[in-house]
């Protein structure tokens, strides 16, 4: 068997603030495949973007402990020295931000942007060479008149086309690992279905992986090889996106499920009951429990191990059960 | 880009409009006869009476106005009534000087201040963050002249290193440059932990902007994040606030060059009021506030030449 891109193994992250210490991620483990398009849902709050920073080794300011690993490619990333790290980003590794509007710097062109980008990968390269670059990519990404547009401010640009500049940027770069950390939630619907179409036309270009973050079940399915279901800065469920999404096994998966359904029938946003897992509360047995329709009172006692389900893995004691 | 230049530029013709209003009517409604004071109390009627129909000073006071306006506006800022010379000639005579020491004096802060700045901004909490944030606040509070007063009993009186007085008008570049260090450094002092203040802050809060992540995760050096991506947006808040304080630096200008007793506008004004010279006190008073709006007018234009987000056209178009 062929190894994984990425394979991230008990990873934990800790900070302080004032209510004490923050369990932002409590041991996150799974593997990204070479060329496959991972999808991670997970209702707010639940550490996803925080996994996405912590692969690009950006920890925020009151981190107080890191543990576990990130293999990517045979090097734990979070063993390098930030020069190190530094090498893999915008080389091997690149990411699309959640909010197109405040991701691209205000004071410079959309060409600037690019051609910096361009640069990183062949220094020296010519401008008028980098700018030709540039122009493609954006012609790639469907930007009609990309000559025009290179000038252009962010400001100029509509959410939607800032997107696609992001996306061009990744684009430039190539990467192994593309993370795109809900690259759609800050737009309307219709450049929403836009922009995924997009990503999924771009699959031959991009050769490498993807991690794409969402809440948004219906999109992961339509562009997602794999999928995993993220609560409370834990995994509760892992498998093919065919699999899980058809055979969902732990609870909270089917719930968000439930929701999706339930929204696209009625047109509003329904949520699971109950509130999302406090990072400062210290877990005990499984964290989904308090919430949890199913629980019982072993769920309260002993965490649950991610454990093979007929649909991948699944981190609840009663699946069987429930089923 | 046009249009706002040109509207900056109405608002700035507005403003000396205003300004000269105000000079006009300062003297006209300021207490005791003007020819008395300056004629003095032994002149004989048929010199005050000469005296003021001269000035113009027996026309009603709208006539005065206009004149006033028009005299201006045509370049003639008037005679001074005690040596007869053209107040623009005696403007001209002292403006090199007092710009020579205002930019010089920018100069210094801006680059000594600048790199202080993004210095603390990227070593937060190093020994000269710390010393740069203690003398900021103690200069900020001590006025300039005083500083100068301290400068020049230092340099010039005790340790006898550089010329006191006066600017050196020997056509002697560096007698001149020589006088020209401790004025200048008097109203650099407060302004280059000022201009590092400012910068520190607005870089800090820029590092901390989802764009810098965005340059940081594509890979880029952090020197080109810092000099290229964080800068350019840090000097836009810095400039728009050094633009403000500009009008006191030309105050603080003003206070120095009486110390140092150097030939300059702050001089010029200062003798002036001393013998109620009307004339000198409205041409050169108003030739500051032209300077003063020329000033915030590059100011401002050269904030808008670095913000894309204020000029109202461009490449690019209306969003899509
Ligand atoms: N620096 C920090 N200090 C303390 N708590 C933090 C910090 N960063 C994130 N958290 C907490 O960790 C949890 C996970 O946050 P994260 O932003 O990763 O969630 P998310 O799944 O990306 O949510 P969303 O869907 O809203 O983007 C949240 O409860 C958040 O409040
Ligand atoms: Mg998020």
């Amino acid at each position: 068997m062929v190894h994984p891109l990425v394979s991230i193994r008990d990873l934990k992250l800790e900070a302080s603030t004032n209510r004490g210490v923050a369990h932002i991620l409590r041991g996150i483990s799974l593997e990204i495949g070479r060329g496959r398009i991972l999808g991670i849902v997970g209702e707010s709050g639940s550490g996803k973007s925080s996994l996405a920073q912590t692969m690009l080794s950006f920890l925020p300011a009151n981190v107080s402990g890191v543990s576990g690993e990130i293999v990517f490619d045979g090097v734990d990333l979070l063993k390098l020295r930030p020069s190190e790290v530094q090498s893999y980003r915008g080389r091997r590794i690149a990411k699309i931000f959640q909010d197109p509007m405040t991701a691209l710097n205000p004071v410079f062109t959309v060409a600037t942007h690019l051609v910096d980008v361009i640069r990183r990968r062949e220094p020296g390269l010519p401008r008028k060479e980098a700018l030709r670059q540039a122009e493609a990519a954006l012609t790639s990404v469907g930007i009609a008149d990309a000559r025009l547009r290179l000038e252009a401010y962010p400001h100029q640009l509509s959410g939607g086309m800032r997107q696609r500049v992001m996306i061009a940027m990744a684009l430039l770069v190539r990467p192994d690992l593309l993370i795109a950390d809900e690259p759609t939630t800050a737009l309307d619907a219709t450049v929403e279905a836009q922009i995924v179409d997009l990503l999924k036309s771009l699959r031959q270009e991009l050769s490498g992986s993807i991690v794409f973050i969402s809440h948004h079940l219906g999109l992961v399915a339509e562009l997602c090889d794999d999928l995993c279901v993220m609560y409370g800065g834990t995994v509760v469920e892992s498998g093919l996106v065919a699999d899980v999404l058809v055979r969902p096994r732990h609870p909270y998966t089917r719930a968000l499920l439930a929701c999706e359904i339930e929204d696209d029938a009625e047109g509003r946003l329904v949520s699971i009951p109950g509130e999302v897992q406090d990072p400062v509360a210290p877990m005990t047995g499984c964290i989904f429990a308090p919430r949890c329709p199913h629980v019982v009172e072993a769920c309260r006692v002993t965490v649950p191990a991610l454990r093979p389900s007929d649909s991948g893995r699944a981190a609840c004691i009663r699946f069987e059960e429930i089923a | 880009m046009l249009r706002y230049f040109f509207s900056r530029l109405v608002t700035t013709v507005l403003i000396v409009f205003g300004a000269m209003l105000l000079l006009f009517l300062l003297t006209a409604v300021v207490p005791g006869d003007p020819a008395v004071t300056l004629l003095g109390p032994q002149a004989s009627p048929e010199l005050v009476k000469r005296f003021v129909s001269e000035m113009g000073l027996d026309q009603p006071i709208h006539v005065r106005l206009w004149r006033f306006f028009a005299n201006v506006l045509s370049g003639n800022l008037g005679v001074d009534v005690v040596s007869g010379r053209s107040v623009w000639s005696l403007v001209l005579n002292v403006l090199p000087d007092t710009l020579i020491l205002t930019f010089s004096a920018i100069l210094l802060a801006v680059v000594t201040g600048v790199p202080l700045g993004i210095y603390a901004a990227t070593h937060r909490g190093s020994l000269l963050d710390n010393v740069l944030a203690f003398v900021s606040v103690a200069f900020i509070a001590v006025p300039s002249f005083v500083i100068a007063i301290f400068l020049l009993l230092i340099f010039s009186i005790w340790l006898d290193w550089l010329p006191v007085l006066g600017a050196g008008r020997s056509g002697d570049f560096w007698d001149a440059a020589r006088r020209l260090i401790l004025p200048t450094l008097s109203i650099a002092a407060t302004w280059i932990g000022f201009i590092a203040r400012l910068v520190r802050t607005s870089m800090l809060e820029v590092l901390n902007e989802p764009y810098i992540r965005t340059s940081r995760a594509y890979g880029l050096s952090e020197r080109m994040v810092t000099y290229k991506y964080a800068l350019k947006n840090a000097c836009i808040p810095t400039i728009a606030v050094l633009g403000l304080g500009l009008g006191r630096l030309l105050g603080n200008a003003v206070f120095v060059e009486i110390v140092f007793a150097r030939p300059g506008l702050g001089r010029l004004i200062y003798g002036a009021i001393s013998e109620r010279n009307f004339p000198v006190v409205q041409g050169a008073v108003l030739v500051v506030v032209v300077l003063f709006v020329l000033i915030n007018l590059v100011v401002d234009l050269s904030y808008s030449a670095l913000d894309p987000r204020i000029r109202r056209d461009g490449a690019g178009g209306s969003p899509v």
